[in-house]
């Protein structure tokens, strides 16, 4: 039996190519992990020495000691569970309203959702911002959560997903009485599972790295999310006098999303290579 | 039974309804980041280190000797600013706020901060107690908007051990240059003698760094950079003149190049050059260095201010203040503000350790500042330092415009002159538009 190369059938010259760019995307990820393990005072002199010992835990001790961080961490694990949870919810629901249903205004509607997708997050802040300050939505987890569920790309994906689902299911089962509710329910939600798990990926790990949207809509400490409490504890000149403690909080910040990462691993490659709509 | 844990669970309420003692909250909202778990409980204000340190263990020392006032600290991102516009837009700032004095003038213009002449005298704080920097860089329209904390500029922090081997020591005293031309000629001799750039620069990412060396000497000059809040007057003979001298010092090699903050500082601690100017807050680290064994600042250390090469001693200098944002207070509120600002600024001393300049004169007199290392050889700049006058808004932005056009300047990208008139025009268009 070959090896691996040969199964997925790359030549050499390609083999090299993509060890050489997968050399290019890892090389900052390792260079950031050996800079967490060496102490500020090293640093500070120089970053090279990163390549040699000694090495040091003291930047993530000082992490998990830090007056408020496991608050953080849970801020940002309901903030973006949450948030996944509700985008699955309403992207299914529309997606099946858009695919399989028919009701007035159903192309406009669905053009003026895509339109979404157009607008940056930075042009609508000012006015998101006036709005949940007159609903007090401010330093709450409602606050945090409300503006990623407006998802114009899931609504869109979940969409072609049942587009692409048989129509002949439906046929058979509103034959067998199924309510349009059961419909869905039943028979046409549990063959998204696919696409559901590629958008709740996707969606969980924007919600984790969200940094703007938190930071100026939980200002107070005890509702930071990870991302604006670690930032908050950085120092004057962190990238000067605490840069070990600086790769420590990136490399930290992004354990839960290595997980992510590891459990649905196949959902996120299936989605990069557009996969997941078929 | 019943019945009984029902009694006791009403005396249990009332006991604790009772035993709450009312403390009047305020809300403190602070960068300078957070060190919790070195600093979270203690209150030994002498024995934190730090910016982070000094000012959590103040903190923690204020609550513990007045029980009835509850702070709540808010430790926000660097610099802060996107939170506390949002929290103004939101209605909801809290009552006292860290700010650097130059981004003062952008919140003020818009009436968005209180003025604090009135509490600060509930305090027992006078303006005439600030150094005359402080002063200048809280007062806006002639009047007071926040407590000054202190005095942060740059310096030039100097490497002896080379300067020694240039022969430009006098004893244990550096000798600076006292003219242009001088400067050039110390910076050849310096090169020749160790091989080594004069300068140390950080001239990447640091759009700051040229412009603090061309507004110092501008107002050295007594030059006028900003006739009025809506124009700057840049291209003018002595700007030109001050920023042709270092585009010399960068053709000819006398200064490191294309290193940022960082390199610079490694620069600087592995002795590759001889005098690097950069702010007051990095004394404490490179005395640390120059208390180092067989590091190579080891006991060759020195700090002063930048020295006269036009005209008059002056420093273009910045500071850290406690600003009121404009909100409803209770007069509790108000009394537990003015008991805070007492309370820190009877402890300014303590923040000095930083390596920051005091707010207060009595502090810069004191033989306890003075003792700090290197404090006596730049208290002047307490007194020279000069800010931009305060109706100059939006001087962060107008520093990136500036740095860039001064960057591409010093390295030859663009004839000196156009390039002062490409920054001009740019600042005055940004002036324009502000509102």
């Amino acid at each position: 039996m070959s090896a691996g190369p040969r199964r997925i059938g790359l030549s050499t010259p390609a083999l090299v190519g993509v060890i050489f760019g997968a050399a290019i995307m890892v090389a900052p990820l390792i260079w950031t992990l050996l800079l967490s393990f060496k102490s500020n005072a090293d640093l500070m002199r120089d970053s090279a020495t990163a390549f040699s010992g000694p090495y040091t835990l003291e930047n993530y001790g000082a992490i998990l000691q830090g007056s408020q961080v496991f608050r953080w961490l849970l801020n940002s694990a309901i903030v973006s569970l949450g948030t996944t949870a509700g985008v699955l919810i309403l992207c299914s629901l529309a997606g099946y309203g858009f695919a399989r249903l028919d009701f007035p205004f159903r192309r406009t509607l669905f053009v003026f959702v895509l339109l979404g997708l157009a607008i940056p997050e930075q042009a609508v802040i000012l006015p998101r911002h006036q709005l949940f300050a007159e609903l007090h939505l401010h330093n709450s987890y409602t606050g945090l959560i409300l503006p990623g569920l407006v998802a114009p790309f899931g609504v869109f994906f979940m969409t072609q997903y049942f587009r692409a689902i048989p129509r002949e299911l439906d046929e058979a089962a509103l034959l067998d009485g199924a309510s349009r509710f059961r419909l869905f329910w039943k028979v046409l939600l549990p063959l998204t599972i696919p696409a559901q798990a590629t958008l709740g990926v996707f969606t969980f790990l924007g919600s984790w790295n969200d940094y703007w949207w938190p930071l100026i809509s939980a200002t107070r400490s005890d509702r930071f999310t990870l991302t604006v409490g670690l930032a908050s504890s950085q120092m004057n000149y962190a990238q000067t006098s605490g840069l070990g403690f600086l790769m420590a909080q990136a490399v930290f910040a992004s354990i839960p999303i290595l997980i992510v990462y590891i459990i649905f691993q196949k959902q996120i490659v299936r989605a990069m290579a557009g996969a997941a709509v078929r | 039974m019943t019945r009984l844990a029902w009694l006791l669970l009403a005396l249990f309420a009332l006991g604790g309804c009772g035993g709450r003692e009312q403390k009047t909250e305020i809300v403190i909202q602070r960068f300078f980041g957070e060190c919790g778990a070195v600093y979270g409980q203690s209150i030994d204000v002498r024995a934190a280190e730090t910016e982070c340190g000094i000012l959590t263990t103040l903190i923690n020392r204020f609550e513990a000797e007045n029980p009835d006032i509850e702070l709540s600290i808010n430790v926000v991102a660097w610099p802060g600013y996107p939170q506390l516009s949002a929290q103004i837009a939101a209605g909801d700032p809290p009552d006292l706020v860290t700010m650097h004095q130059s981004v003062i003038s952008d919140y003020q213009g818009r009436g968005l901060l209180e003025p604090m002449d009135g509490l600060l005298r509930e305090a027992g704080i006078g303006p005439r107690s600030f150094t005359a920097a402080g002063r200048l860089g809280v007062t806006k329209g002639g009047q007071i908007y926040a407590l000054p904390w202190d005095t942060i500029g740059r310096l030039w922090h100097i490497n002896t051990r080379l300067m020694a081997q240039a022969g430009l020591m006098d004893g244990s005293r550096p000798i600076l240059p006292r003219s242009p031309q001088e400067l050039l000629d110390h910076a050849r001799r310096f090169k020749r003698a160790t091989g080594r750039p004069y300068l140390i620069q950080a001239q990447v990412n640091a759009p700051d760094y040229y412009v603090a060396n061309l507004y110092t000497y501008l107002l050295a000059h007594g030059a006028v950079i900003f006739p009025d809040g809506r124009h700057i007057r840049l291209n003018t003979p002595q700007a030109r003149e001050i920023v042709a001298l270092f585009r010399t010092l960068n053709a000819e090699g006398l200064t490191t190049r294309n290193q940022d903050f960082p390199a610079a500082t490694a620069s600087f601690m592995n002795g590759d050059g001889g005098i690097f100017p950069t702010g007051t807050w990095m004394i404490g680290p490179y005395d640390q260095e120059a208390a180092s064994a067989g590091r190579p600042l080891q006991g060759h250390y020195a700090v002063l201010p930048f020295p006269r090469l036009w005209g008059n001693d002056a420093a273009f200098v910045d500071g850290h203040a406690w600003v009121m944002p404009r909100r409803e207070r209770t007069p509790e509120q108000r009394r537990a503000l003015a008991r805070f600002l007492r309370f820190l600024a009877a402890n300014n001393f303590e923040w000095t350790r930083t390596g920051h300049l005091p707010a207060f004169q009595a502090v810069l007199a004191t033989p306890e500042f003075r003792a700090l290392p290197h404090r006596a050889d730049i208290a002047a700049m307490a007194a020279t330092g000069a800010q931009l006058p305060d109706y100059v808004r939006r001087q962060s932005a107008i520093q990136g415009l500036i740095g860039e056009e001064l960057e591409a300047a010093v390295t030859g990208i663009k004839p000196v002159e156009q390039a002062l008139a490409d920054a001009e025009r740019r600042v005055n268009e940004l002036l324009s538009q502000v509102l």
